[in-house]
């Protein structure tokens, strides 16, 4: 079968999952934010798989992007089509002001730097209650149901304005791959100073890269913000749930593919949302015990994702045709 | 003599951050692994401690070589099953098999004591010294002085012992230190159990002035890093250094900026040492 119609394949499925769940239900608004965090994985991807830096803060950019819409709209009345383009800005300036220090670091000191910034905006968004109201969270105002507002009254549209952000990212995640910045990350990520004596300019592709990442990253803020209509500065910039989450949904995937953010979503999120379902009522603590269990149990035995299942299941295949 | 006061307060804590924070650095500087997981062992500690003192009326200072003895099993166990298999991996495989376990045990530790924080009472811990305007307190007076009982006996394990000399080889060249006829594994085993049982030995000296709870090992993540990266990662003197400067960083800080802002200060202070200076202040020597 040829790629291009699996591909379409996916995307039809894709299409028609929406419609079938029940619209006021539990599981369309699992499936939303299952579009959601795969493209924010997707998003993370291209710093983290591309340019082979674990970034352990992006949940900097989903903060400010989720703030940055919401407080256009309260304020000022301007939509979130609008806000989202103000996001894109706003976090790609927080991607440049976190690039500078951290850029030249590698591996353990990437991570924990960028884990650090993250935080630095919790806690300035905690503090900074006369603009984000502080720890006792914002609510999104209500506007009249339209597109045009980005409102709406039942969770389908937000399903698939998701799905369309996860088509969009992967796109600009593919094409960048693809194009001569993506081979430039390609030779940085295999030695950064043989890459460096050929003449790339490591430093602009590193934060070129960041920059486009932090401003996706950021436009999903305002989706989810629009979705979840009530946030707090402990849910965006949370560094469990939010940046580590990404870059784990990435990995698990598989790290550096395009398909990779997106195995690992459909695998993390429903995952949580069952064992939410069938363990909360029996102890606090332990649907996370087990999902922090399974996290072990698929980094022993996948350490390079998901991915490798299906290079080990078409080579096994393509052995049988041979 | 506010000031004064707060560096005297600052380097009696920042000695039992230095001893919390040695395991960290000496798993590092042993097999490159950097364990976000580390920070659970002071709540495995902790709770060691917790137990001994409301079930057997020990001293939770006096308990300590109880939560050191729990943890280093624990890490005896972690490594070899474990932690051992993702020594080769790609980075990213190691820092999330860490990740996984430090989601296992804060939850682990909800499911068995839930979510209520806990504390001790013992006679000294209202008490102080007072050296003219001074006051030192006792519990911080009796928490670093464990910290320098445990970091000389650390000194002298690794510099005299065979296992310790051992270990720096295996640090320095595991496959030369191999032909020695020294089991690299059995090493690693030892430097993670050591690492870990260090860090819980931090956490039951400090109980007599902190509150437990699954949680609290989250309050020390930053913290632990701080230290380790200010005294260059995989240094063991420079996590003493580092554990100082923490201590006296965070009570100067609560000087002049509101509590809340109190952990903003020490973030931007790693993440300067980090820009600046990445190998630590003290220079990375093994």
């Amino acid at each position: 079968m040829k790629r291009w119609m699996i591909m379409l394949m996916v995307l039809a499925v894709a299409l028609l999952l929406p419609l079938s769940l029940d619209p006021q239900g539990y599981w369309i608004r699992v499936l939303t934010f299952t579009f959601l965090f795969a493209a924010m994985a997707q998003a993370w991807n291209i710093v983290g798989g591309l340019a082979n830096q674990t970034s352990l803060g992006h949940a900097a950019f989903f903060g400010i992007g989720a703030y940055t819409s919401t407080v256009l709209l309260m304020k000022f009345g301007i939509s979130p089509w609008i806000g989202m383009i103000a996001a894109a800005g706003l976090g790609g300036v927080a991607a440049f002001a976190i690039a500078i220090p951290t850029m030249r670091l590698e591996g353990h000191y990437f991570a924990l730097a960028t884990l650090a910034f993250g935080e630095v905006l919790r806690v300035v968004a905690n503090v900074w209650t006369s603009v984000t109201g502080g720890s006792s969270g914002i609510s999104v105002p209500f506007s009249p149901p339209s597109l045009a507002n980005y409102s709406f009254k039942l969770l389908r549209p937000h399903a698939y304005i998701a799905l369309a952000a996860l088509v969009i990212v992967t796109a600009i995640f593919e094409a960048i791959r693809r194009s001569a910045m993506g081979y430039r990350l390609q030779a940085i990520k295999e030695n950064a100073s043989a890459a460096e004596v050929i003449g790339v300019d490591t430093t602009k592709i590193k934060l070129q890269a960041a920059i486009i990442s932090g401003m996706l990253m950021a436009m999903l803020g305002t989706l989810y913000a629009q979705v979840a209509v009530f946030f707090d500065p402990d849910t965006v910039f949370n560094a469990g749930s939010i940046s580590i989450r990404v870059a784990l949904i990435a990995i698990l995937g598989g790290v550096g593919t395009p398909v990779g953010p997106i195995l690992g979503a459909f695998f993390i999120i429903p995952l949580e949302e069952l064992m939410n379902d069938w363990f909360s009522a029996s102890a606090a603590g332990l649907s996370q015990f087990a999902f922090g269990l399974i996290l072990i149990i698929v980094i022993l035995w996948r350490p390079r994702g998901f991915v490798t299942l299906f290079k080990s299941f078409s080579a096994k295949v393509g052995r049988a045709h041979a | 003599m506010e000031f004064v006061q707060a560096i005297v307060d600052g380097l009696l804590i920042g000695g039992v951050y230095a001893v919390i924070s040695i395991g960290l650095t000496l798993v590092y500087g042993v097999m490159g692994i950097v364990n976000f997981a580390q920070a659970e062992f002071v709540m495995i500690g902790m709770f060691v401690a917790w137990f001994a003192w409301a079930w057997l009326g020990i001293d939770p200072v006096l308990a300590a070589p109880l939560s050191f003895a729990v943890a280093f099993v624990i890490g005896w166990i972690l490594q070899g099953q474990l932690i051992a298999r993702v020594l080769k991996a790609p980075s990213v495989a190691q820092i999330f098999l860490t990740v996984g376990l430090l989601i296992v045990f804060e939850n682990g530790a909800l499911m068995m004591f839930g979510s209520q924080f806990r504390s001790v009472t013992t006679p000294y811990q209202t008490m102080s010294l007072s050296l003219g305007s001074l006051f030192i307190s006792l519990p911080y007076l009796i928490a670093f002085g464990m910290s320098l009982i445990c970091g000389a006996a650390l000194w002298w394990f690794m510099r005299s012992s065979w296992f310790g000399r051992a270990m720096r080889a295996t640090a320095l060249n595991p496959s030369a230190a191999q032909l020695m006829g020294i089991d690299a594994g059995m090493m690693y085993r030892i430097a993670f159990a050591l690492g870990v049982g260090l860090t819980a030995f931090g956490g039951a000296i400090i109980l007599p002035y902190a509150t437990v709870s699954p949680a609290v090992g989250g309050d020390y993540v930053i913290l632990m890093f701080t230290v380790v990266v200010l005294g260059g990662l995989g240094s063991v003197a420079g996590a003493v250094v580092g554990g100082l400067a923490v201590g006296v960083i965070q009570a100067l800080s609560a000087l002049v900026f509101p509590i809340q802002l109190q952990n903003l200060i020490l973030f931007l202070v790693f993440i300067a040492v980090l820009a600046v200076r990445p190998q630590g202040l003290v220079g990375a020597s093994r």
